[in-house]
């Protein structure tokens, strides 16, 4: 900001940021060329930048039972999830904001504890207990399983955001005859809001891309929609175009979604530590 | 001053009611499972009528088996060069991205589409751009005049291919991080530097790298434990192959566990596993100041 000519500097920092965008969006675009050629233009070579999209596999793999049951079952596990996972983490993050809690240090390494443990230490058991549940194969099983990253990871995000609120609001509440879950339902959850909507998306699409707990917790009933997409990659020989075009479907809503929830991924992405 | 101590214990177990529900789902779907796999890694147990207590056994076979040793080199080859590659890759662009005039914003949101990419969808675009005999990358290295390669088929290249895709899928997260970090600098220092004659490598190596050690430390701290549980991007290229060289300790313990119906023995591979990842994860909280993370 310095200088105000352009530099070499400057000339190449664009450049290295066009090749940086360009590695990293190119993968998804491919993806999106092979779901929509036929097999023979999908792959000759030298390949065809310009062709006419056809995108008959969507209908055809959306056509397919398990595909639309797989994508079902993900939106609900989404939904159940999420919501399960704000209903208990935002009052627990207003108790570590706002009150003094003994201990809270021992809290927190816990959350960080459960967010990083390798999913395996506590599949394998939940796979035994849910086999005897009746929750095995179940969305709602998967729904609970998942809060072991969802609550610490929200926990996080919106005692950041309950944070910014300023602490004299929930003070005067209080002396006006408020108990702490109003003032908490009335001053502060209007306030964060914005905070809260960002820490569902963010919960929501890591529920929606989770795949190694997945895998174990589901088979037929419950199969998420990521199972599914893995389901393409066959043994013998590969559906390229099917793959890829459930793939794209599979993708797409969280890029969207990201883009809507932008402004809050650095804070999701660092547990709030970084500011 | 009664009536302030009598306000702030009301306040306190109030606290503990706020808590109660979110700490007992973890509870149950943390500490319990923990506890199961440490109680069931003393027993002989196959999912099926065979249920002996063998006491120690099944570590001594863990820790004296071929096989955890070279799940668990694998997974510490994966985990150093992948948060390397990236660690490089993405404070080297966090710090490029300051010279930038414009477009900043817009830059940085779409380097950060990789991130919501699933661990399968990830290993999907990969599978298709990497084969052999169809693959774009195979078609690029022969314009370049270079020979067809097997990546994820040849034993020697599969893990140095992982590498590669976990980097493309991951690079952004420490990018994104450090970036923030970078744009919290202050810029006194920075400004003294220069009119003092420092180069630039010595303000990055005495200004920039001491001041954004936290960030740094939390950037390494979350890739380490992550790449460490390392599962969905193998199980959807190689499934741990060819042979074993790219098998990580996760896919072991899921092989163990549903392939072979070993439970036991795969809940044992996962408490000592566990145990390694725990460690990790406290010395790198040692290196952190208290505030910044726990």
């Amino acid at each position: 900001m310095r200088r105000r000519r352009w530099s070499i500097g400057t000339w190449v920092a664009y450049a290295i940021a066009l090749v940086a965008t360009l590695i990293s969006l190119f993968p998804l675009y491919w993806l999106f060329v092979i779901s929509t050629k036929t097999p023979r233009e999908a792959f000759e070579t030298p390949p065809q930048l310009i062709y006419v999209p056809d995108f008959s596999k969507y209908f055809e793999i959306w056509g397919q039972a398990g595909f639309a049951d797989a994508y079902l079952n993900s939106i609900q596990v989404v939904a159940l999830g999420v919501a399960l996972t704000l209903l208990v983490a935002t009052p627990a993050a207003y108790a570590i904001i706002r009150f003094r809690v003994r201990g809270v240090r021992y809290l927190r390494f816990w959350l960080l504890l459960a967010y990083t443990t390798p999913e395996f230490l506590f599949v394998i058991p939940m796979y035994v207990a849910y086999q005897q549940l009746g929750l095995y194969d179940t969305v709602g099983g998967l729904a609970i399983i998942y809060q072991v990253f969802a609550i610490p990871f929200a926990i996080w995000l919106i005692q950041s955001f309950l944070g910014e609120v300023p602490r004299e609001l929930g003070d005067s509440a209080r002396v006006d005859g408020a108990s702490e879950l109003q003032t908490l339902l009335k001053v502060y959850l209007p306030l964060a809001a914005p905070g809260l909507a960002a820490t569902a998306i963010l919960v929501g699409i890591n529920m929606w891309n989770e795949v190694t707990i997945a895998l174990s917790l589901t088979f037929d009933n419950a199969r998420t929609v990521q199972i599914a997409v893995a389901g393409y990659r066959g043994y013998a020989a590969i559906r390229w175009q099917e793959m890829a075009a459930a793939a794209v479907m599979a993708v797409l809503p969280m890029i969207i979604f990201a883009g809507i929830a932008q402004r809050y991924i650095v804070k999701g992405l660092t547990f709030g530590a970084v500011k | 001053m009664t009536v302030r101590t009598r306000t702030r214990t009301r306040r306190r177990d109030r606290g503990v009611r706020f808590l109660v529900p979110a700490f007992v789902i973890l509870a149950v779907t943390s500490i319990y499972p923990t506890l199961y796999s440490f109680f069931m890694s003393f027993f002989d147990w196959n999912w099926g009528q065979r249920f002996n207590f063998v006491g120690l056994q099944n570590y001594v076979d863990l820790v004296t088996g071929q096989h955890f040793r070279d799940t668990l080199w694998n997974t510490i080859v994966f985990t150093v060069s992948a948060v390397s590659v990236e660690f490089v890759l993405g404070l080297g662009l966090a710090l490029v991205m300051t010279r930038l005039r414009f477009g900043q914003g817009l830059i940085r949101t779409l380097l950060l589409v990789p991130l919501m990419v699933s661990g399968i969808i990830v290993s999907v675009i990969w599978k298709v751009m990497l084969d052999p005999s169809v693959g774009i990358i195979g078609y690029g290295l022969h314009l370049l005049g270079l020979p067809r390669m097997g990546f994820l088929g040849d034993p020697a290249m599969a893990m140095g291919t992982i590498v590669l895709i976990d980097t493309w899928w991951q690079t952004a997260f420490v990018f994104i991080v450090l970036s923030a970090g970078v744009q919290a600098l202050p810029i006194e220092p920075f400004e003294a530097a220069e009119v003092d004659g420092a180069s630039s490598w010595q303000r990055f190596r005495y200004l920039t790298l001491p001041l954004l050690k936290p960030a740094i430390l939390v950037v390494l701290m979350f890739r380490t434990v992550d790449c460490l549980k390392v599962f969905a991007i193998i199980y959807g290229t190689t499934g741990g192959g060819p042979l074993t060289t790219t098998e990580s300790v996760q896919i072991m313990a899921y092989r163990q566990a549903f392939k072979t119906l070993n439970m036991s023995a795969s809940m044992t591979t996962m408490v000592v596993f566990a145990a390694f990842a725990l460690l990790v994860l406290v010395l790198y909280q040692r290196l952190l100041p208290t505030e910044e993370v726990a």
